[in-house]
């Protein structure tokens, strides 16, 4: 599958680059437009070459389709895990995994953000969190911390007995004087008023 | 066919799949810890041009008149993610089997997403 991903890119590839190529001899006028018509009439006046000419074009649309669908079924391809029970199969979507680590930013007050990426391997589930951290942060602590709550929730919430490999790569770490900046940059927020609220009030 | 067909003395009951997957989606958000159904991109793009989203539930009949339904769920956030994926299929099985007296092949449950 991987030469033929390779074979379908060089495909385009060269295609685009003659494409480019016959432009620029075009604008440089080495081309002339009688050759091209010249070259047109001798293909159409000819049955071998007008076959070879169809033929050329059905080969094209061909690998373009299968191509495209390569590519659109590589992206649409769902990521999740599986498991069976008696009534049938249950899928979750790694992304579904991966909002669940998002909401336990919350749980630790230090964690300023937090990305987590989840890929499913024979191995396991391996959990890659890219986090910002406010500065007060023990990294160690923290980072231990939040690689014990990741896999002990994703078992307890997920019921799977996986081996779970916790990767946290820590990004960025905020100072208060940041988060404190942001703070006053944000506009406050005006009260929301009800069109003709007071109307109709007795002072 | 668009649905499951039955005869009777006075003529054909026939079932749309549609129904199928009403009834499968109200027995879905019966459990504790079902957020909602979720969605497919045909229900999403009728969501965006407001008409009415058609349930995200497929339904399939085979040959043998068996039933097989897809389920795409978003789950509470903090619930047992097994435990009410069977609790769903448990829980839809029994209603299809109550109300349409249906064989039910199998369900899948695809959990998309989780919401608090």
């Amino acid at each position: 599958m991987r030469v033929f991903t390779v074979l379908g890119i060089l495909f385009y590839a060269v295609v685009l680059i003659l494409i480019g190529m016959v432009l620029i001899v075009f604008s440089l006028n080495f081309l002339q437009p009688q050759d091209i018509t010249n070259l047109l009439v001798y293909l159409q006046f000819n049955t071998n070459s007008r076959i070879i000419v169809g033929l050329s074009g059905i080969l094209l649309i061909t690998i373009s389709f299968s191509f495209a669908q390569l590519l659109l079924g590589r992206f649409q391809k769902e990521r999740n895990i599986a498991f069976t029970t008696a009534s049938g199969e249950v899928t979750i979507a790694l992304s579904a995994v991966e909002d669940l680590i998002k909401r336990l930013a919350g749980v630790i007050p230090e964690i300023k953000e937090l990305r987590p990426d989840v890929i499913a391997t024979k191995k396991g589930i391996i959990v890659d969190i890219r986090v910002a951290l406010k500065s007060e942060a023990n990294i160690p602590e923290l980072t231990g911390r939040l690689q014990e709550i990741t896999r002990s929730k994703i078992q307890e919430i997920l019921g799977i007995e996986e081996q779970i490999i916790t990767k946290i790569h820590v990004v960025k770490i905020i100072s208060h004087h940041d988060i404190d900046k942001k703070k006053r940059e944000q506009p406050e927020k005006e009260e929301p008023t009800i069109p003709f609220g007071g109307y109709g009030r007795l002072i | 066919m668009r649905g499951e067909e039955s005869q009777t003395d006075l003529g054909n009951i026939r079932i749309h799949k549609n129904v199928i997957a009403s009834v499968a989606s109200i027995a879905a958000t019966e459990i504790q810890g079902v957020k909602r159904i979720g969605g497919d991109l045909r229900s999403g793009i009728f969501e965006l041009i407001g008409k009415k989203s058609l349930s995200a539930i497929k339904v399939d009949i085979d040959k043998n008149d068996e039933i097989r339904l897809e389920v795409p769920l978003v789950i509470k956030y903090g619930s047992n993610i097994p435990d009410i994926a069977n609790k769903v299929q448990e829980n839809i099985r029994e209603a299809l089997e109550k109300m349409t007296n249906l064989s039910i092949k199998y369900i899948n449950v695809n959990v998309q997403s989780i919401e608090k």
